[in-house]
């Protein structure tokens, strides 16, 4: 069983969310599932700072051993943080996804699209429902 | 639901991932394909590949028989060796490749494919006009390679048979495990020394557990056909399916030592005109200067043009870096031309490099 943060805010698409306090910026990355199902992770290609992002386009990829995969934008924002870490030790993502793993930081353009975000308990029975 | 091996149930009690591979159910990796790897590399590792087919060619005419289906001097051969080569149609194309074990001048042991087994056996009763006995003994039959530097430390625990650990390469014993009858060979698909076994199906999980037991102090891991994929990438052995179909030779494939035989075997006159005419495609080894991974059928360009596709490629643990095969115009390129392949909306650089990446350790 993966490990699903109760602090945290997911996507259908295995992203994770964390907001600042005021909900001004968020920091997103890929969940413990996602990177169990994709396996070992060997190339990450980050997004540029200042990258203004709708929500469900591509933010990053990650390529694992066996598959490439695209991050998507858990909501519209600009890319305000870059983890540079993850060019040399893309394992980070492996080793601690809501952590040293995470991907980027954004500006929150629209709070409201944080409605259709899963809490802890709606993502793990989305994950135990196979998708 | 696919078909399963005879240790389906130990890879589950292990913990491995299953995934469905040309209708079998196997384990893809345990625990990391990158620890699985590097376990084969500097210590040992388990593989279970009982799907792969396997055929007894035995009477009085086997030897003729498979000098005609075969384009490898099988002369090179006695009794305790094996051999690689190809199936190959009248046109060259490869039918399947396969391993080729000599118990005696009458009584032969094949390897094939998992995928064209069925295609396989159906090709040598075609050709069977020397009254030969062909069985297809590979559900009866359980596979298991153990491979890398410390399979021979493993092996003699495991077996207590000193006559292993002299074995050439190539070369095979047959004895016995726990009673049953088990073949021993030293060769592999990895690169490495290690032993590819043949056991009876119902000796296997036994064997397993046994190799597990004897190997863990050596460092030995179970591993899947992830690693095994990147691993015999890495050592530029061919893929059925990948480098090898019926519409590519073995020269096109890279392999064209295959062909050696004088005999008068099925393919001949195509190949021999390919040796001396040189054939249209080639395949060549590349490595990748930009980040990112080619992925099978990505095309292959050189100045602007499109000369061919990928056939295998993957993140290579061992170079940290994408490598890969990819069939080509012949002829176009030369060691350490510059290449770009065409992966989704990107456009990676590689260089063309020579042929294995990584040569023979044992």
């Amino acid at each position: 069983m993966s490990f699903i943060p109760e602090n945290l805010k997911y996507t259908k698409e295995h992203e994770w969310v964390l907001f600042d306090e005021e909900m001004l910026t968020y920091t997103c990355g890929i969940t413990d599932h996602a990177q169990e199902m994709l396996t070992d992770i060997v190339f990450v290609e980050l997004p540029e700072k200042g990258l203004e992002v709708k929500k469900g386009e591509r933010l990053a990829v990650v390529e694992s051993v066996k598959a490439v995969s695209d991050v998507y934008a858990p909501l519209s924002g600009e890319v305000i943080e870059i983890n540079h870490r993850l060019e040399d030790s893309p394992e980070l993502l492996n080793s601690d996804p809501y952590g040293d793993g995470w991907i980027c930081k954004l500006s929150v353009k629209n709070p409201s699209e944080a409605d259709e975000l899963l809490d802890a308990t709606e993502y793990e029975a989305h994950i135990a429902s196979g998708d | 639901m696919g078909k399963k091996t005879p240790l389906f149930d130990v890879h589950l009690s292990h913990k491995a991932r299953m995934i469905d591979f040309v209708g079998w159910e196997l384990p893809v990796m345990y625990s990391s394909i990158i620890e699985e790897h590097a376990a084969v590399r500097n210590a040992a590792g388990i593989f279970d590949v009982s799907h792969m087919g396997k055929i007894e060619v035995k009477g009085n005419g086997a030897y003729a028989f498979l000098e005609k289906l075969l384009p490898t001097r099988l002369s090179k051969l006695y009794p305790g060796k094996s051999m690689y080569s190809c199936l190959c149609n009248e046109e060259g194309g490869v039918i399947d490749d396969l391993f080729v074990y000599m118990k005696s001048h009458t009584d032969f042991f094949l390897v094939v494919n998992a995928e064209p087994r069925a295609k396989d056996i159906e090709w040598l009763h075609l050709w069977n006009t020397f009254g030969v006995m062909i069985a297809d003994v590979s559900d009866d039959i359980a596979k298991i390679d153990l491979q890398g530097p410390r399979s021979r430390d493993i092996a003699q625990k495991a077996f207590r048979e000193t006559s292993i650990e002299k074995l050439s390469r190539f070369s095979f014993i047959e004895t016995e495990f726990e009673q049953f009858p088990i073949l021993i060979s030293q060769s592999g698909y990895t690169g490495e020394y290690g032993f590819e076994i043949y056991i009876h199906r119902a000796g296997a999980a036994l064997l397993w557990e046994k190799l597990l037991q004897e190997g863990k102090p050596f460092g030995l891991l179970p591993c899947g056909l992830g690693a095994r994929d990147i691993l015999r990438l890495e050592a530029a052995y061919s893929l059925y399916g990948h480098e090898l179909d019926e519409a590519t030779t073995p020269i096109e494939a890279g392999i064209g030592w295959v062909v050696s035989s004088d005999k008068d075997y099925i393919g001949k006159n195509a190949l021999e005109a390919q040796k001396q005419n040189g054939a249209f495609r080639e395949t060549i080894c590349f490595e990748c200067a930009d980040k990112g991974i080619a992925r099978e059928k990505c095309d292959v360009f050189f100045e602007g043009e499109k000369i061919g596709h990928v056939t295998s490629a993957a993140y290579s643990p061992t170079f940290k870096k994408c490598i890969g095969m990819a069939r080509i115009v012949r002829g176009v390129v030369e060691i350490g031309s510059n290449i770009t392949i065409a992966v989704r909306e990107k456009v990676l650089r590689a260089t063309v490099v020579p042929r294995p990446f990584l040569s023979y350790r044992g």
